[in-house]
């Protein structure tokens, strides 16, 4: 057991060290939340105004729904990760050691959950100077890292499930966007749920997205409502036991 | 001595139903440096793909260090090194940073492993840029990079799958160095495939000599050349149709001293004691009989000669061809 967390922990470490010594991957990870901000502020701004719309305006009240942003569109990374890992062989390098398999998995996961936090704060930091508040406080912003990360190591679960399924960083990629956009766009990411049609409010009901993002709102916006915000950790740890699952499943041929 | 490496009549068959390897069966003595000499596709890979656990074998039974394949897998993986066909690194590591991290891998921890990842560095000759990334090392560097990535556990038995193809003269030698001072001063078992056969008489004192997923002929090179009884003697003829052919076979068969005569593609190859001596005889028989020849030479006897004693091919032949019919089809 101590040997596999020590695994984890050094393919973390050399995860990091890939992704730092590639600046244009942190760059593109930073500017994407800047840009969404900006341009929504800018674009949706009268949305606030609208009968209906939620108290305190179109800012403090998309905020949320960038944040969660992140770890969708940043996960493609693990998925792309692994598939090259798989295909240059390196993966094989390490499973003629006695390396933990799962660790060649978890190392990189853990990287994702930590990278992520970088944009999120960045959203947060621009929210603020935007004029959004986080009424939770330190605590408050504590929990919304927390939840991001967290929601980070589902979704590159999924990633990663599609690159060891496929071994392909293309079907990876383009997969990767048929899954996110629903899920961002169909969701209370950007607009209120009462102001979605039927449909979307359906589907919104069961994407885990829509969960995760309404938990970061109450932190912002309402205060700590633990239904709101355990259901989001509920639907989270579901979410990731299945893609996590998958992808140690799939895992399991490549070992062999 | 006991035996480090055993196998006994290994077959492995692809999903696809190539039959990869054919029921091979051999044996490795610790402290030994083994060969597997074969052409592409001879199932030198596969081979080493089934003894380092990275491969389920299909039937028969093979040990590595006393550990069977199947059921100690694990165990396995802590005693042996093994450098694969394509040179595998992290390009976006440094050359340290890569050796650090197969140590990390193999459990080794702190000062000590500090310390042999220097070792290594010195030894491959790589300490100079070490702090350089990988990804811009040339060819031969990374191989001697991916060569002590192998090493940093000490391991009982290193698995070498073609380590010097595709590098310069210079850094075969070089590498050819390394192995012969880590089986003769560290006493590590060496299993190296290759395709090239001054690699393997070099460096192996016994190999076995493997084409189509089965071992034709196995034993110490000077031995395996002694049976084709001498010298060669290399006959192209002018005229290679098979009339022209037989009675070449059977002018040159008639010569004492001769012991053995196999066909190539381009004409003859003669073995005996006092080669050289038979030169102008051959050539004043051809000649009586009307046969031309476009060149003869006589050179020692290579394993290549053994290799086209016992398949009627000479090992780079396949390649060669594969290669012509690549060019024509473009
Ligand atoms: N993953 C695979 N799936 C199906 N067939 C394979 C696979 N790998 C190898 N083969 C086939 O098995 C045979 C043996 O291949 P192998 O790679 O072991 O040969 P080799 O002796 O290492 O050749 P080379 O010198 O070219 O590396 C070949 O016919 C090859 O096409
Ligand atoms: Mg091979």
């Amino acid at each position: 057991m101590y040997d596999a967390l020590l695994d984890v922990w050094h393919l973390y470490i050399r995860a990091l060290k890939k992704t730092i010594r590639t600046p244009i991957l942190i760059f593109s990870a930073l500017a994407l939340p800047v840009l969404f901000l900006v341009l929504f502020s800018q674009i949706f701004t009268q949305f606030g105004n609208l009968p209906g719309f939620p108290a305190g305006g179109y800012v403090q009240f998309v905020v949320a729904g960038i944040i969660i942003m992140n770890p969708l569109f940043d996960s493609g990374g693990a998925g792309e990760s692994v598939v090259e890992d798989i295909n240059s062989g390196f993966v094989s390098k390490m499973l003629v050691t006695p390396v933990n398999r799962a660790a060649i998995l978890f190392g990189r996961l853990l990287h994702d959950m930590t990278m992520v936090l970088f944009p999120v704060a960045i959203t947060l930091v621009l929210a603020y100077a935007l004029g959004a508040t986080v009424i939770t406080g330190a605590p408050g912003i504590l929990l919304i890292l927390l939840t991001a990360a967290f929601f980070a190591l589902a979704m590159s679960g999924l990633t990663m499930a599609i690159g060891v399924t496929t071994k392909s960083s293309q079907a990876v990629a383009s997969l990767d966007l048929v899954v996110t956009f629903p899920l961002a766009f169909v969701s209370t990411a950007f607009v209120p749920y009462e102001f979605l049609p039927g449909w979307a409010q359906a589907f919104s009901n069961v994407n885990p997205f829509s969960y995760v993002v309404n938990a970061v709102r109450v932190l912002m916006s309402t205060g700590f409502v633990w239904s709101t915000i355990l259901a989001a950790y509920a639907v989270i740890a579901v979410f990731a036991a299945v893609t996590v699952g998958a992808t140690l499943f799939q895992f399991r041929s490549v070992v062999k | 001595m006991s035996d480090i490496i055993n196998v006994e009549n290994l077959i492995k068959v692809y999903p696809g139903g190539t039959r990869a390897v054919d029921g091979i069966s051999f044996s490795v003595r610790e402290g030994e440096f083994f060969g597997f000499l074969g052409p592409n596709g001879a199932g030198k890979s596969t081979t080493i793909q089934v003894l380092t656990t990275l491969l389920k074998k299909t039937s028969g039974s093979a040990t590595v260090a006393g550990y069977d394949v199947d059921k100690d897998a694990r165990e396995i993986r802590k005693v042996i090194g093994v450098q694969r066909q394509d040179t595998i690194l992290d390009g976006d590591l440094t050359g340290r940073e890569n050796l650090t991290l197969q140590g990390h891998l193999q459990r080794l921890h702190g000062n000590a492993l500090k310390k042999r990842v220097d070792e290594l560095l010195t030894l491959v000759e790589l300490s100079d840029v070490a702090d350089k990334r990988a990804a811009h090392y040339s060819g031969g560097m990374k191989k001697r990079l991916d060569l002590a990535s192998t090493l940093v556990h000490k391991p009982r038995v290193l698995f070498l799958d073609e380590p010097t193809s595709g590098l310069d003269p210079q850094s075969r030698v070089a590498i050819w160095e390394h192995l012969e001072t880590l089986n003769q001063d560290e006493g590590v078992t060496v299993f190296l495939t290759t395709q090239q056969m001054e690699e393997a008489d070099r460096l192996c004192q016994r190999l076995s000599i493997i084409d189509h997923g089965e071992i034709v002929v196995s034993g110490s090179p000077v031995e395996l050349k002694h049976q084709l009884g001498g010298d060669t003697i290399t006959m192209s003829l002018a005229n290679g149709d098979g009339g022209v052919k037989d009675r070449s076979k059977r002018i040159v068969s008639g010569i004492q001293g001769v012991t053995k005569v196999l066909d190539t593609e381009t004409g003859l190859a003669a073995y005996a004691k006092n080669a050289s001596a038979l030169v102008p005889d051959i050539v004043r028989l051809f000649d009586e009989n009307k046969i031309r020849l476009t060149s003869i030479s006589v050179t020692s006897a290579s394993l290549d000669d053994v290799f086209l004693q016992h398949t009627g091919r000479r090992i780079r032949s396949e390649e060669l061809s594969k290669v012509d019919t690549w060019k024509g089809h473009v």
